[in-house]
C-alpha cells in the first residue's frame, strides 16, 4: 500500500512537472476561454450562458490533453526507454504501477478541474449553484475515463514521435467535432450528425446539461461508456500480442 | 543443496536462431560469477533468462528455487541493465525513496549513497540533467535499494569514469562481504578476471567453460617458460623434462609450454647452469588471450 501511494505521488509530480501538461491542459484552454469570452465578439445573445458553457468546453479540452497525451506518450516513452522492463523485476506489480498511474491522472484532472473553474470565476465571474459546480466537475472527471483508455492505447505504439503526432491529431480532431471550440451547430449538417457519436461531444453534451438545470442524457452515459470498453479492450488485446513475440 | 540460480537445459530460440542454446548450471550463494563472452555470444540473453523478462523456448529457470517472476524473488534481487534510462521529472532522493518503497527491508537512504559512491550534492538534482556516470551510479543505488540477496550487472562498467569504476568494484567486494551473490556479464576481461571466482563462458549461445578463472586459462590457454639458451643446448634436450608438452624456438628464446610452470622452472634450475640458460620469463595464459581465441575462432568460421 505504501508503495501505491509513493507511486502515485510520484506519477503526479512527474505530470505537474511536464511542460506539455502545464502548457496544454493549463494554460491553452485558459486561454482560449479568456480570448472568446472577452476578447472575440462572438456573437452569442446571452453572454452570461456562454461563459458557463464555454467553461465546461475548455475544463473537457483540458482533461482531453491530458489523457490522451500526457498519458499516451509517457507510456511509450517508458517503454522504450526500458522502464516498463525495469519495473517488471521490482515487487511492485504491474498492475499496482497501472491503477498509481491512473489514481494520479485522477488527482490531476481535479487539479485542472479546480483551476479552470476558478479561471472561470475569475475572468468572466461566472455563478453557478454548489450542486451544479460538484456535479458537473465529478460529470468531467468521471467521463475522462474513456479518454485515458485512448491514451492507453496510444500508449501501446511503439515510436513516441507516431505517438505523439497522431495523439495531437486525435486531440484536435475530437475536440474540434467535439464541439469544444465552438458549439456544433456552427458545424455543417455532416459534421454535427457524426459529432453526436463522438466521445468528447457527448461529455461536453453532459455538462452543457448541467449547467442549463439539467442532467445529462442516457444516450451521453451510453456512448461515454461504450467508448471506454472499445478501448480498454482494443489496448487489452495490442498488449498481449506485444508480449507474445 | 540450496542454489540461488538454477539454469537446467535452458534454450532461448529467436526465430530460427538460438540465442541460449542447451546452458546448464546452478550458483550458490555467495559466489560471485562473471558471464563472459564476444558480442553475440547470449550473455544478455542468459541475464534475461535469469530475470523473468524473457521465457525459456526450453528448460527451466529459476531463483531461489521459485520461478523468477514470483514477488518473494523479487523481493531479494536487484539488477543494474543495459539501455535503461534513469526517470526524468524527479529528483534524485525522489527516486531513491520511490525505489526503497517498494521493497519490504530496503536500506536506508544514507546506506545507499554511500555504497553507490554518489554524492549528497546530487540528491536534490533531477535525474535528467545528471551526467553518463552520475545516471549509471543511480541506477547502480537502485539495484541496491531492496537490500538484495542477489544481484545481477549486465555489462556494468560501461560508461563509467576510472574513477566510478574503482569505486564500484570496491563496492562490489563489500556486497560479496555481507554475502550476497553477484553476476555480471563484461567486456572488459580484466574485471572478469580481477574480481570473479568463477566464470561462465560463454560462445554462440553455448556455455564452453565454467570454473575459477585461473582453471579457464589452463584450459584454453598454456603457460609458458622461456630463456635463452647458449647453442651447445638442443630442443629435444627439453622435451623429456616432466610437464613440458611442447618445446620450440622463437626469435632466439626457447620456449616450453606446460600447464605447471613451477615444476619445469625446478627441473630447468636443477639440470642447468646460469651460463647455459639465461634470462628465464614464465608468462601466464591470460584472459584476454582466451577470449581472443575464442573470437578469433568464430570469426574463422
Amino acid at each position: 500500500m505504501y508503495a501505491m501511494w509513493m507511486q502515485t505521488k510520484a506519477e503526479t509530480l512527474k505530470v505537474l512537472r511536464n511542460p506539455y501538461y502545464v502548457f496544454w491542459s493549463l494554460a491553452m484552454p485558459i486561454l482560449f476561454y479568456f480570448l472568446f469570452t472577452k476578447i472575440i465578439n462572438t456573437g452569442v445573445d446571452d453572454k452570461q450562458q456562454w461563459h458557463k458553457h464555454y467553461l465546461m468546453s475548455m475544463t473537457i479540452f483540458s482533461i482531453m490533453g491530458s489523457s490522451i497525451m500526457t498519458l499516451g506518450i509517457r507510456l511509450v516513452q517508458e517503454r522504450t526507454e526500458g522502464w516498463s522492463r525495469f519495473m517488471r523485476i521490482t515487487p511492485l506489480s504491474e498492475y499496482s504501477y497501472f491503477i498509481a498511474k491512473m489514481m494520479a491522472q485522477t488527482v490531476i484532472h481535479i487539479l485542472s478541474i479546480m483551476v479552470i473553474f476558478a479561471a472561470g470565476i475569475i475572468i468572466n465571474g461566472v455563478s453557478l449553484s454548489f450542486q451544479e459546480w460538484l456535479l458537473s466537475g465529478l460529470w468531467i472527471l468521471a467521463g475522462s475515463l474513456p479518454f485515458l483508455a485512448l491514451g492507453t492505447l496510444i500508449g501501446t505504439m511503439k515510436r513516441v514521435d507516431t505517438a505523439s503526432g497522431i495523439s495531437n491529431i486525435l486531440y484536435m480532431a475530437l475536440a474540434i467535432m467535439g464541439g469544444m471550440w465552438m458549439p456544433i451547430e456552427i458545424l455543417p449538417r455532416t459534421m454535427q450528425a457524426i459529432a453526436k457519436w463522438l466521445p468528447s461531444y457527448n461529455l461536453g453534451n453532459g455538462a452543457w446539461e448541467i449547467i442549463s438545470g439539467r442532467y445529462p442524457e442516457w444516450f451521453n452515459v451510453l456512448i461515454l461508456s461504450g467508448y471506454f470498453f472499445l478501448f480498454v479492450i482494443l489496448s487489452k488485446y495490442v498488449r498481449k500480442k506485444q508480449e507474445a513475440i | 543443496m540450496n542454489d540461488v540460480v538454477t539454469f537446467y537445459n535452458v534454450t532461448k530460440t529467436y526465430k530460427d536462431q538460438k540465442a541460449v542454446n542447451e546452458v546448464s548450471f546452478s550458483i550458490q550463494s555467495g559466489e560471485i560469477v562473471a558471464i563472459l563472452g564476444p558480442n553475440g555470444a547470449g550473455k544478455s540473453t542468459t541475464i534475461m533468462l535469469m530475470l523473468g523478462l524473457l521465457e525459456p523456448s526450453l528448460g527451466l529457470v529459476q531463483l531461489f528455487t521459485h520461478s523468477p517472476k514470483e514477488k518473494l524473488v523479487r523481493e531479494r534481487i536487484g539488477a543494474m541493465l543495459q539501455e535503461v534510462s534513469v526517470i526524468d521529472r524527479l529528483k534524485v532522493k525522489e527516486i531513491l525513496e520511490l525505489f526503497r518503497s517498494y521493497y519490504s527491508n530496503p536500506l536506508s537512504l544514507s546506506e545507499l549513497i554511500k555504497l553507490s559512491g554518489m554524492s549528497t550534492e546530487l540528491l536534490n538534482q533531477r535525474a535528467e540533467k545528471l551526467s553518463g556516470g552520475q545516471k549509471r551510479m543511480l541506477n547502480f543505488a537502485l539495484s541496491l535499494a531492496g537490500n538484495p540477496d542477489l544481484l545481477f550487472f549486465d555489462e556494468p562498467t560501461v560508461g563509467m569514469d576510472i574513477k566510478a569504476r574503482a569505486n564500484f568494484w570496491n563496492t562490489i567486494r563489500i556486497l560479496k562481504d555481507k554475502g550476497k551473490t553477484i553476476i555480471f556479464t563484461t567486456h572488459y576481461l580484466q574485471e572478469a578476471d580481477d574480481v570473479a571466482e568463477r566464470i561462465l563462458l560463454l560462445h554462440d549461445g553455448k556455455l564452453v567453460a565454467d570454473g575459477h578463472p585461473s582453471e579457464i586459462k589452463k584450459k584454453i590457454t598454456k603457460q609458458s617458460v622461456s630463456f635463452l639458451a647458449s647453442t651447445d643446448l638442443t630442443l629435444d634436450q627439453f622435451r623429456s623434462l616432466p610437464h613440458v608438452e611442447d618445446v620450440y624456438l622463437e626469435e632466439g628464446r626457447i620456449y616450453l609450454i606446460t600447464n605447471d610452470t613451477d615444476t619445469v622452472l625446478f627441473s630447468l634450475i636443477k639440470s642447468n647452469s646460469s651460463a647455459e640458460i639465461s634470462e628465464i620469463q614464465i608468462k601466464q595464459g591470460r584472459l584476454d588471450e582466451v577470449f581472443e581465441q575464442l573470437t578469433l575462432s568464430k570469426e574463422a568460421q
